[in-house]
C-alpha cells in the first residue's frame, strides 16, 4: 500500500515552513521515555545489581536452561512450519483463484485479531485427547493399529506416535507448537503476498522462453525474488513465538524442566517473589528479542535496497 | 504518462496472465492444503470458541454474565441458595471484568491516539538525528514478550523496585468521591471509583502495561502513509495562510482518516486481549481481572464454558476487528486508485 | 526460419485482441508490427512465441511449416525480448546471459567452460564484454535492453522476438540501437519479428512492415511500398501527419475540388506534398490565408486556412523555399496538392 503511494507521489524534501516539530518531537520523546526508555533503564539498573555470578547461575540453572530450549525450539519448528505453508498459502491466495478466496484472505488476519489467551483456550480444548481434533488423531492412530492388528501385523504405531498423534495435553508439547504455529500464521503470509502481487509474471514467460521447467523457475526465478520477504517473515514469526506467553500457558503442561516456557518461568519467579532470577531470565530473552529485531530489520533494508535497485 | 499508464495496463492487465504454475494436480494439491491449513487452524479454532460457548445452551450463556435473584417468594434450600450466590458471585466478577477492560481502553485508546499523531506528525515532516533510532523505538513493543512488558514495569514501580518507594506511596485519589457517585458506581466502566495505594498490582500498572504494548499501533499505521504523501500539501496549505492546526485538521488528518481508523482498530483489539503484560502487573487480583485474565481464571476453576462464554465476545470483537479492517482497506485502496487515476490523466 | 500464421483468433474477456490474423515471414527476414496501441500487435507475437495461447478453432502456427500451436514457449527455440527486459534482477548480467543455457536438462546442457565462453562471445557481440559481472540496476536502460537480447540469443533461436524493444529508451539511445539491430541482423540473419508503435523506427529498420489495427492486419508490404501507396486511410493516417479534404481528385491533374459540394470521397495529402505558390497560374490553385509559420529545423511548417470554407491544411516546405517564397502571416496564397491519395469515403475517422 505504501509502496504503491510513494510511487506516484513525489516525497520532496520536507520544508521548513511545516511548524510544530518541538511540540510533536517533545511529545513523542516524552512519551517513550515514560513507557520505554526509564522502565528499560530500571531493569538494566536491576540487572548490574545482580552480580555476575548470581546471574549466571540462575540462566544456567537446568529448568531454565530447558525452559529456554523448549521455547527456541517450539517457535523454530512453528516458524518452519509456517516458512513452508505461509509461502503456499501466500502463492495460493494470490495466484490460484477458487471459491472463497478473498474469505480465506481476510482470515489470515485472525491471529493477529484474536487475543492470545482465546487462541490457548480455543486450541487446548480442540486438541486434547478428548478435542475434536485431538480425539479425531487419536481414532486415526487407534484404527491404523487395529486394522494392523487385524492383519497380523501387530501394532504398527509406537507408545511414542500414539502420544503424538492423540497430542496428550500435558506429555509432550505438540500443543505449544501448535499453537504457536497459529500465532506466526500471518507473518509470512503477509510479508510474501505483497511480494508476489507485485511479481511481473514476465520475468516467468521470459524464463519460460528461454526453455526453462517450472521447477528451474520456482528455484532460480522467482524464490530469490521473494527470498527477503520470506526470511523476513521466518524472522518475525519466530520473535514472536519466542516471547508468546498468553495462548502456551494454556494448552502446555507446565511442568518445570520440561513444558515451561521461558517466559512463564519469568512469572512464575515473579509470583514467587524472586524478582532477581525473573531479570536474569528476562534480560536474556529480552536480548535475543532485540538480536531478533535487528536481524528483521537488517531483511527490511535489504529488500528495499533490492526494490530500490530495480 | 497516461500513454505509458495505458501500456502499463495492457500489460499487466489483458496480457497479463501469468503462465500457469505447474500441473493442473500440483494446482489443485495446493489449494487444497490451503484451504485445510488455514481450516485446521483458524476456521475450526475460531468456531469451536463459539460452538464451546453456547454448548450448554443460550440460557447458560447469559448466565455466564447476569445470574437473576431467587424468583420472588421461592423458598430455597441453604444449598440451593449458596450455589446460587456463588454463580451471582461468578457472574458479577466476570462483569467487572469486562467493564475494567473497556475502562482501560477508554483511557489507553486515546492517550495512543496522541501519541500515534504526533510521533507520526514529527518522524514523517522533518528530518533529524536520530530520526532512525526513533522509528526503531517506536516499533520496540513488538519485539518484546509482553512478559517482559510486565517484567519492566514491575522491576520499576514494584515494592523493591528503583522506583518503589515512590510508588508503593503513590495514591490514587478517587476522581469522583464528591461528584455524581451513582453514576459512577452503576456506569462509569473504569476501575477508578476508588482510591488505590501503590501502582504496581492496580488498575494503573494495567493502564501502563497496556499502554506500553499498544503504543506501536496508530503510529505504525500512519508512519508509512505520511512518509509517502509527502509534505506537499501542508506546504500548499501554510504557503495560503493557513494555522498549523488548520492545517493538520483541514488537510493532513482527512488524508489519514483510514489509516488511523486501522490504527485505532487494532489498538483497540490489543489493549482488549492482552494477557501477558497485564498478567504480570495484575497480581492475580480478582478486581484486577481484564478479560482475558478472568478466562484464565474461569479456565483453571474448571468452568469451561464460562471462560468460552467470555472467550467468544472477545472473538466477537476480533471478528469486528476483522470486517472493519477489510473495509478500511478497500477504502485506501479505492482512493490509491483514485490518485493513480488522477495523476495519470494529468 | 520461416514463421506462418494461419487465421488465429484471440479474445481477453470479450475484447478481440486478433480478428483472423494470417502472416508470413520468410526465412532471415526482419519483419515490423506496427499499430497503435490496442492494436493487437503484441498479443500476434506472444501467440507466435507461445506466451499467450490462441482461441480454439485459430489455424495453425507453422515453423518451417511444422505446426507447432501446441508447443510451450520453452520447446519452440525462440528468443524473446520483453519491452520491459525482465532481466533477472538478483542475477548478474552473466547469469542472466548463461540462464537459458544452465536451464536446459541436466544430460543437454554444456560444460561450464563452454557455458563461459559462450556468454563471453555473446557480450562481446553485444559490446558488453566489460559488464558481464554488473547487476542489472548497475547499467543503463540501453545496456539492459542489449543484456536481453544477448540472453535470448544465447539458446540460439531460430526466430527472434522483439516486443517494443526500444520502446522505453530516449530518442538517441533508440536510433543508435536501431541501427545496431540492423547491423546484428545482417550478421546473424535469424528471422526477426519485431514490435514497434514507432512509424520511423517500423520504417527504417524492416525488411516488410505489416501495419495493424483493431486486431487486424491492414496492409502488410516493404516499407517503401506502405508509405507511398497506403492500402487504406487508416494506414496512411498512421503513418505521418496529413491532411484530409472532403472531396474526391477531379481531373487527371494534381488539384482537389476547391468546394466541399463535391463530397463523395476523400483525399489525404501529407503536409509536405503541399506547394504554396504565389500565384494561380493555371487556376487549379486553392485560396488560403497563411494562419501561423513555426520553425522545425530544416522543415518551416506552415498553417493556412482555405478562403472558401476556413478549413485548415498544413504545410511544410523546405526551408530555402520558404525563403524564396518569403511568407509571412495573413499572406494570401495559392496552395496546389501533390501525391494525393483519394479513397471511398466509407471509413470512420
Amino acid at each position: 500500500m505504501s509502496e504503491n503511494a510513494a510511487a506516484f507521489r513525489s516525497t520532496t524534501h520536507p520544508s521548513r515552513l511545516v511548524p510544530g516539530l518541538p511540540l510533536t518531537l517533545g511529545y513523542t520523546l516524552f512519551y517513550l521515555s515514560v513507557l520505554v526508555l526509564i522502565p528499560l533503564a530500571g531493569m538494566l539498573f536491576k540487572t548490574a545489581q545482580l552480580g555476575w555470578s548470581d546471574f549466571w547461575q540462575t540462566v544456567t540453572d537446568p529448568i531454565v536452561v530447558a525452559s529456554y530450549r523448549l521455547t527456541f525450539t517450539a517457535s523454530a519448528i512453528a516458524a518452519a512450519v509456517n516458512g513452508v505453508f505461509g509461502l503456499i498459502v501466500a502463492w495460493v491466495l494470490v495466484r490460484e483463484p477458487f471459491l472463497g478466496r478473498r474469505l480465506f484472505d481476510a482470515l489470515i488476519d485472525f491471529p493477529f485479531a484474536l487475543p492470545t489467551a482465546v487462541a490457548g483456550l480455543t486450541f487446548s480444548s480442540l486438541y486434547l485427547a478428548d478435542g475434536w481434533i485431538g480425539g479425531l488423531g487419536r481414532h486415526v492412530a487407534g484404527s491404523i493399529n487395529g486394522v494392523a492388528r487385524l492383519a497380523g501385523f501387530g501394532e504398527v504405531l509406537s507408545a511414542d506416535a500414539l502420544s503424538w498423534l492423540s497430542f496428550p495435553y500435558s506429555n509432550t508439547n505438540t500443543g505449544i507448537v501448535l499453537v504457536l504455529i497459529f500465532v506466526g500464521l500471518p507473518f509470512v503470509v503477509r510479508t510474501v503476498q505483497p511480494v508476489l502481487r507485485d511479481w511481473d509474471t514476465e520475468y516467468e514467460h521470459a524464463a519460460l522462453s528461454l526453455g526453462a521447467s517450472r521447477a528451474t523457475i520456482l528455484r532460480r526465478v522467482i524464490f530469490p525474488a521473494i527470498l527477503p520477504a520470506w526470511l523476513s517473515g521466518l524472522a518475525l514469526a519466530f520473535a514472536r513465538a519466542i516471547g508468546e506467553y498468553g495462548s502456551v500457558i494454556f494448552i502446555a503442561g507446565n511442568i518445570p524442566g520440561k513444558s515451561q516456557i521461558a517466559p512463564l518461568q519469568i512469572v512464575t519467579k515473579l509470583d514467587d517473589f524472586r524478582t532477581a532470577e525473573a531479570t536474569a531470565i528476562g534480560i536474556v530473552l529480552l536480548f535475543f528479542s532485540l538480536l531478533m529485531l535487528l536481524a528483521i530489520n537488517g531483511l527490511e533494508w535489504w529488500m528495499r535496497r533490492r526494490e530500490r535497485a530495480t | 504518462m497516461a500513454e505509458e499508464l495505458a501500456a502499463q495496463t495492457q500489460t499487466t492487465g489483458a496480457f497479463g496472465n501469468p503462465p500457469p504454475s505447474g500441473h493442473p494436480l500440483i494446482r489443485r494439491v495446493m489449494v487444497a492444503t490451503t484451504v485445510i491449513f488455514l481450516t485446521l487452524f483458524i476456521v475450526i479454532p475460531v468456531v469451536n470458541v463459539f460452538a464451546q460457548a453456547l454448548s450448554k445452551g443460550v440460557d447458560a450463556y447469559v448466565r455466564v454474565l447476569h445470574v437473576a435473584g431467587p424468583p420472588v417468594g421461592a423458598r430455597l434450600s441453604p444449598a440451593e441458595r449458596r450455589k446460587l450466590a456463588a454463580e451471582r458471585g461468578q457472574a458479577e466478577k466476570t462483569w467487572s471484568s469486562i467493564r475494567l477492560t473497556a475502562g482501560i481502553a477508554v483511557i489507553v485508546v486515546p492517550l495512543n491516539i496522541v501519541f500515534g499523531l504526533a510521533a507520526a506528525w514529527s518522524v514523517t515532516k522533518f528530518r533529524f538525528k536520530g530520526r532512525a533510532f526513533l522509528i526503531a523505538l517506536i516499533d520496540l513493543p513488538f519485539s518484546v514478550s509482553p512478559v517482559i512488558a510486565g517484567l519492566i514495569f514491575v522491576l520499576l514501580l514494584g515494592r523493591s523496585g528503583v522506583l518503589g518507594a515512590w510508588a508503593s506511596s503513590f495514591t490514587w485519589p478517587d476522581p469522583f468521591s464528591l461528584h455524581w457517585r451513582g453514576f459512577a458506581q452503576d456506569w462509569w466502566p473504569l476501575a477508578f471509583t476508588r482510591s488505590f495505594t501503590g501502582i504496581i498490582f492496580t488498575p494503573l500498572a494495567i493502564v501502563l502495561a497496556s499502554i506500553f504494548v499498544t503504543f506501536p499501533f496508530v503510529a505504525r499505521s500512519l508512519i508509512p502513509l505520511m512518509e509517502a504523501q509527502g509534505s506537499d500539501e501542508e506546504v500548499a496549505a501554510l504557503s495560503l495562510g493557513a494555522s498549523g492546526w488548520r492545517t493538520f485538521r483541514k488537510v493532513t488528518l482527512p488524508n489519514v482518516k483510514w489509516a488511523l481508523l486501522y490504527g485505532v482498530i487494532l489498538c483497540t483489539a490489543r489493549v482488549f486481549g492482552e494477557f501477558g503484560a497485564v498478567s504480570v502487573v495484575s497480581g492475580h487480583i480478582d478486581s484486577n481481572d481484564t478479560m482475558p485474565l478472568r478466562i484464565e481464571k474461569l479456565w483453571n476453576e474448571y468452568n469451561n464454558q464460562a471462560a468460552f462464554g467470555v472467550a467468544s465476545l472477545l472473538a466477537f470483537l476480533a471478528i469486528v476487528t476483522l470486517i472493519v479492517q477489510t473495509i478500511v482497506e478497500r477504502q485506501t485502496g479505492k482512493s490509491e486508485m483514485r490518485q493513480v487515476e488522477e495523476e495519470g490523466t494529468q | 526460419m520461416s514463421i506462418e500464421v494461419c487465421s488465429v483468433n484471440k479474445t481477453f474477456n470479450q475484447f478481440k485482441a486478433l480478428d483472423k490474423v494470417s502472416l508470413k515471414v520468410e526465412t532471415g527476414e526482419l519483419v515490423a508490427l506496427l499499430g497503435p496501441s490496442g492494436s493487437g500487435k503484441t498479443t500476434l507475437l506472444r501467440v507466435i512465441a507461445g506466451i499467450e495461447a490462441a482461441d480454439p478453432g485459430s489455424g495453425p502456427i507453422l515453423f518451417d511449416g511444422r505446426d507447432v500451436s501446441a508447443q510451450e514457449a520453452g520447446k519452440r527455440r525462440i528468443g524473446f525480448v520483453f519491452q520491459h527486459y525482465a532481466l533477472f534482477k538478483h542475477m548478474s548480467v552473466f547469469e542472466n546471459v548463461a540462464f537459458g543455457l544452465r536451464a536446459k536438462p541436466w544430460r543437454l546442457r554444456s560444460k561450464e567452460a563452454e557455458i563461459r565462453a559462450k556468454v563471453g562471445e555473446l557480450l562481446q557481440l553485444v559490446q558488453l564484454q566489460n559488464f558481464a559481472q554488473r547487476y542489472p540496476s548497475q547499467i543503463s536502460g540501453g545496456q539492459r535492453q542489449r543484456v536481453a537480447l544477448a540472453r535470448a540469443l544465447a539458446v540460439e533461436p531460430r526466430v527472434l522476438l522483439l516486443d517494443e524493444p526500444f520502446g522505453a529508451l530516449d530518442a538517441t539511445v533508440r536510433r543508435e540501437l536501431r541501427r545496431w539491430l540492423r547491423k546484428l541482423h545482417r550478421r546473424i540473419h535469424v528471422t526477426t519479428v519485431l514490435v514497434t508503435h514507432d512509424q520511423e523506427e517500423a520504417l527504417d529498420v524492416s525488411d516488410r512492415v505489416a501495419v495493424m489495427n483493431e486486431g487486424r492486419i491492414e496492409q502488410f508490404d516493404s516499407p517503401e511500398a506502405i508509405y507511398d501507396s497506403p492500402a487504406n486511410p487508416f494506414v496512411f493516417k498512421f503513418l505521418g501527419s496529413y491532411n484530409l479534404f472532403h472531396a474526391r481528385k477531379t481531373n487527371a491533374g494534381d488539384a482537389v475540388a476547391a468546394s466541399p459540394a463535391d463530397a463523395g470521397g476523400v483525399t489525404f495529402v501529407r503536409p509536405h506534398d503541399i506547394e504554396i505558390r504565389r500565384e494561380n497560374s493555371d487556376g487549379f490553385g486553392i485560396a488560403a490565408r497563411i494562419n501561423h509559420i513555426g520553425f522545425a529545423g530544416s522543415l518551416v511548417n506552415v498553417e493556412l486556412a482555405r478562403i472558401d470554407n476556413d478549413t485548415v491544411v498544413d504545410a511544410a516546405l523546405p526551408a530555402h523555399a520558404y525563403k524564396d517564397l518569403g511568407l509571412k502571416p495573413d499572406d494570401r496564397v495559392f496552395i496546389r496538392l501533390r501525391n494525393t491519395r483519394s479513397f471511398d469515403e466509407d471509413f470512420s475517422i
